[in-house]
């Protein structure tokens, strides 16, 4: 692969299926690595991408694939949750590309496919969660697509 | 195995499998057996019957919810609510003639076998339907001239015409269970599900159809089908692939949830899908969860996370299809045993 920018129509937004557990347990688990983000290789199971129903949420993993080679080089999980306030939230999770990919504008397009999921979904904002030691520049990636840092999340972990 | 259904009445083999209820709604009595299969006499017999005073069917709207079922000793109870057409003359003000009759079908069969009933139902409705829907107010209407103290020649006609269309429904129910069971049995004996395991099990325990030894097949085989076959091959399945099929079931202990993967096996997308889970408690059926799919694309998988209710083990999965019209088309109904299922940790 050249290390050139993705175009949109180099690749294929779609829904995850379970033949892409392997790519996809291997980007999250080099996520991991990079951010710690809490990932547990043997809670990821084939099923849990796929198109999820649940009382108060809905969640959908986007996979970016490379047109040419059927690669699956990005992918991230949108979910539109109910709180407690009433408010219907959409999220952008897990956002991942596969190491060689980055920096190559795939996660950008993933994003934009995301947001226009969120917003036919009726939700009344979106958030992204972000890695606490996350790259700065990322963050002003957000910030010209209209995303404003308002939370800080605290985990304990047991 | 419960003895509610035991040797009181004298029984052929295979009646043991399943007894229908044909009831009708009486304005005056309220529900009332029409048809008993195997034996009418079980229309007397309080043990028979108990169950089917209580059966959640009689809440069931005919419109809306497809059936119900409950188990009771050992047995499942399958319920079906339809109208039928009726000329019949009503005995409660306000009824019209043309008011239809309200017919409810119930199977039951051992709880063993009952992943045969939802099946099984359906088709005992849609044949009595088809065939008897213009004379089952005929049948009613010499179930209730039946009860007269004097009996007028009329009167005498009106029960023997009603008698000799119960002969020709009997036969009906008689030749669909038959028929029934025995291709049921074929297109499932290489099924790898436990609960068709264990059906199959409990036939040949019971000495039906899959004995392995050929020289005890007789009358009473629905199948030809041998249990221990080396010879043939594998029997295809005949007909098309149901349009959904659940793939996985995995029972959350941590969060006391229940996760169901189902497949849409057609090669078009579905639209307008809703996917209800219920559980059965006492007498009633609760809803649990309700989603709605607006599209559910060709040969995807999706999958649902429903909570469980403490102490209870099974639930039922029901999901239907709503057409232009704003009717719902059952597509898949099944009940699933959390003790059955895989247990995993999170």
């Amino acid at each position: 692969m050249s290390i050139e920018q993705i175009q949109e129509e180099d690749i294929i937004i779609r829904n995850y299926r379970t033949s892409d557990y392997e790519a996809t347990l291997e980007i999250l688990k080099d996520l991991n690595e990079l951010f710690d983000i809490g990932f547990n290789e043997k809670q990821w199971r084939e099923s849990s991408g796929l198109r999820q129903f649940k009382p108060n949420l809905k969640r959908i993993t986007l996979i970016a694939e490379l047109k040419s080679t059927g690669q699956v080089v990005s992918m991230g999980m949108i979910e539109g949750v109910k709180n407690t306030l009433g408010q219907y939230i959409g999220y952008l999770d897990n956002w991942a590309t596969k190491k060689e990919f980055i920096g190559k504008g795939v996660g950008k397009l993933l994003a934009d496919r995301a947001i226009q999921i969120l917003e036919s979904w009726g939700t009344d904002s979106i958030r992204i969660n972000l890695a606490y030691t996350t790259d700065e520049k990322l963050i002003n990636i957000f910030s010209k697509l209209g995303f404003q840092p308002i939370i800080t999340v605290l985990e304990k972990r047991f | 195995m419960s003895d509610i259904f035991d040797k009181t009445v004298k029984k052929k083999p295979k009646e043991d499998l399943c007894v229908v209820y044909v009831m009708f709604f009486d304005e005056k009595r309220g529900q009332v057996p029409l048809l008993m299969y195997p034996d009418d006499r079980l229309r007397s017999d309080k043990r028979y019957m108990r169950p089917i005073n209580f059966h959640p069917v009689w809440f069931l709207e005919t419109e809306d919810l497809d059936h119900i079922d409950l188990e009771y000793k050992g047995y499942t109870f399958f319920g079906k609510k339809f109208l039928a057409k009726s000329k019949r003359q009503k005995r409660r003000a306000g009824l019209e003639e043309e008011t239809p009759e309200t017919i409810v079908i119930i199977v039951s069969i051992p709880v063993e076998i009952d992943i045969f009933g939802d099946e099984l139902i359906k088709r005992l409705t849609e044949e009595l339907r088809e065939n008897f829907d213009d004379q089952l107010s005929e049948v009613i209407e010499s179930e209730i001239a039946s009860e007269a103290v004097i009996k007028t020649p009329k009167i005498h006609e009106c029960i023997s015409k009603g008698t000799k269309i119960k002969v020709f429904m009997r036969e009906l129910i008689d030749k669909t269970i038959k028929d029934y069971f025995s291709k049921a049995i074929e297109n499932r004996a290489e099924s790898t599900s436990l609960k068709t395991q264990k059906a199959i099990a409990y036939f040949s325990l019971k000495g039906f159809e899959f004995s392995p030894l050929s020289s005890l097949k007789g009358d009473g085989s629905f199948a030809n089908l041998e249990l221990f076959e080396t010879s043939k091959k594998p029997i295809e399945l005949i007909g098309p692939k149901s349009i959904l099929s659940i793939t996985h079931l995995n029972f959350i202990e941590n969060s006391q949830e229940l996760e169901i993967t189902i497949q849409n096996n057609t090669d078009k997308d579905l639209t307008n899908m809703s996917v209800t889970i219920t559980h059965v408690k006492e007498f009633f059926e609760k809803v649990i969860m309700t989603q709605k799919v607006e599209f559910w694309f060709s040969l995807e998988e999706l999958l649902f996370v429903s909570p469980i209710v403490p102490h209870i083990n099974e639930y039922l999965v029901s999901i239907k299809q709503e057409d232009d019209h704003g009717n719902s088309n059952k597509i898949l109904t099944h009940k699933i045993d959390l003790k059955l299922i895989n247990k995993i940790s999170s």
